[in-house]
């Protein structure tokens, strides 16, 4: 199957780029807004470099790729493991710097009384950390759990971050 | 809700299932049907001819250097992947436009009711393997309520189920407070009307609160209610109800559902889905959810 990693450069268009399920997008253009929908137990992760306009954003499912290594290969935005460094990677190819980079997260909710016992979402988000701690990445902002579906929204112009949750649209950065 | 008949009947634009769909949903069920008389029917549905045509001849079910006509298509396909190839067309056309109610574009309404088929086929392989397509199908229509209540309240609805919301409250009891019935068991009506097998309506009706024992208890109910949960957990078509749902104790033991055979079905539905998606030339990954 076709990779869903977009890469696009200097592009400019009204609508947002939308993206999907187990989808990435990376761009450079301080005209375009990147937006996601429906993450629930999922993740959104937002990188943004305010001295290049290069932003990304991905949608991953599920933590980690050893769970199905074929369709990691395939879709590596579908885990939080294969996911995060090609999204930072793609910044990169467009002359982010890691040092510049503002990163965000919203997602990883959980469905009612799993007692615990699968806790999807919060693995989701234990991943997600380990990953950045790992490699000195520091979350600017995050709103993660719950049990509601979020929309993420990433704004190239000055790296804004808006989740929409329960109807309601709230920055979380800049704060 | 006194009478879910007169609410189902009374609507002004029903969700409809097509009449060729009927007729060979009631067909397909039989496995001594002629299939002159299954292919006469599908040429009639242009759509259909082409949907089926194209499976046939993909990549999945095809010969290299050979090209299937219609009849050939249909017997190299076969009954159950036929019917499932008519419902999944025949949800496409029900779900028709954007659901306000719910928050959810057409494209997040189709996916998740495909993702949610995908996943409940793949566990009834291994819990009631007798039952894989009436699984499929019971999983496909499970959330078909949601479009009458949309048609019947639209924006309105999320409001009002909203005022009821508590943290002790499900979704599906919010629902009850607010409406005096639920989306459950709105679609069990509409399916019931669609004259669909009782078993469906059952499932439709159940898919939150399977019964955990006695008479009423079924695996396939049981099969339905946690493809749900794992399509919420996919993140497939959720909408603004979110992932406000409890799974039963009962299903999560009967089915043996670990966290780690969880992430599995997760992985390998939305792969699924692309890939359905993309024989019915359908464009995936976008429009999740509308932009509210």
């Amino acid at each position: 199957m076709e990779s869903t990693v977009q890469q696009t450069s200097q592009t400019s268009s009204s609508k947002p780029h939308v993206v999907g399920v187990a989808d990435l997008v990376v761009l450079k253009d301080p005209r375009a807004e990147i937006i996601t929908h429906a993450l629930g137990s999922c993740i959104g992760v937002t990188i943004f470099d305010p001295s290049t306009n290069v932003g990304g954003m991905l949608h991953f499912m599920l933590p980690d790729s050893k769970i199905n290594s074929e369709k990691a290969t395939d879709n590596p935005a579908m885990f939080a493991d294969t996911g995060i460094p090609v999204l930072f990677k793609k910044a990169y190819e467009l002359g982010a710097k890691k040092e510049n980079l503002i990163v965000c997260a919203a997602g990883g909710a959980e469905v009612l009384s799993d007692g615990g016992h699968f806790k999807i979402g919060s693995r989701n988000r234990t991943v997600l950390r380990k990953i950045f701690w790992k490699n000195n990445v520091l979350l600017s902002a995050d709103d993660t759990g719950g049990n509601n579906s979020r929309t993420l929204h990433l704004s190239l112009a000055d790296g804004a971050v808006t989740v929409r949750n329960r109807g309601k649209g709230v920055p979380i950065w800049p704060i | 809700m006194a009478d879910l008949t007169d609410f189902i009947t009374n609507l002004e634009s029903l969700p409809t299932l097509p009449s060729t769909s009927s007729r060979l949903v009631a067909m397909l069920g039989d496995r001594d049907v002629d299939l002159n008389e299954v292919s006469d029917i599908v040429r009639i549905d242009e759509s259909l001819s082409l949907t089926v045509l194209k499976y046939a001849n993909s990549a999945a079910y095809g010969s290299p250097g050979r090209e299937f006509n219609l009849r050939e298509s249909i017997i190299r396909l076969g009954n159950d992947m036929l019917l499932k190839i008519v419902l999944q067309q025949q949800m496409g056309r029900v779900v028709s436009r954007h659901c306000k109610a719910f928050e959810m574009s057409r494209e997040a309404m189709w996916r998740s009711a495909i993702g949610g088929a995908v996943a409940a086929e793949n566990l009834a392989k291994e819990h009631c393997p007798d039952d894989r397509d009436l699984c499929f199908i019971a999983s496909l229509l499970r959330d078909v309520g949601k479009l009458v209540l949309d048609q019947k309240y639209g924006e309105s609805y999320g409001e009002s189920v909203a005022n009821h919301l508590t943290k002790q409250t499900t979704y599906v009891d919010a629902e009850r407070l607010a409406f005096d019935t639920d989306h459950a068991e709105v679609g069990a009506a509409l399916c019931k009307h669609w004259q669909l097998p009782d078993r469906i309506v059952s499932a439709v009706r159940s898919h939150h609160e399977p019964p955990a024992t006695g008479e009423n208890h079924d695996t396939l109910i049981d099969v339905i209610h946690a493809a749900d949960i794992i399509s919420l957990w996919s993140g497939l078509g959720i909408g603004q109800d979110g992932l406000q749902y409890e799974l039963a104790p009962h299903v999560k033991s009967s089915l043996s559902l670990s966290r780690r055979k969880a992430e599995r079905e997760i992985a390998s539905m939305w792969a699924a889905v692309r890939s359905i998606e993309e024989t019915l030339g359908m464009n995936p990954g976008q429009n999740e959810r509308s932009a509210a």
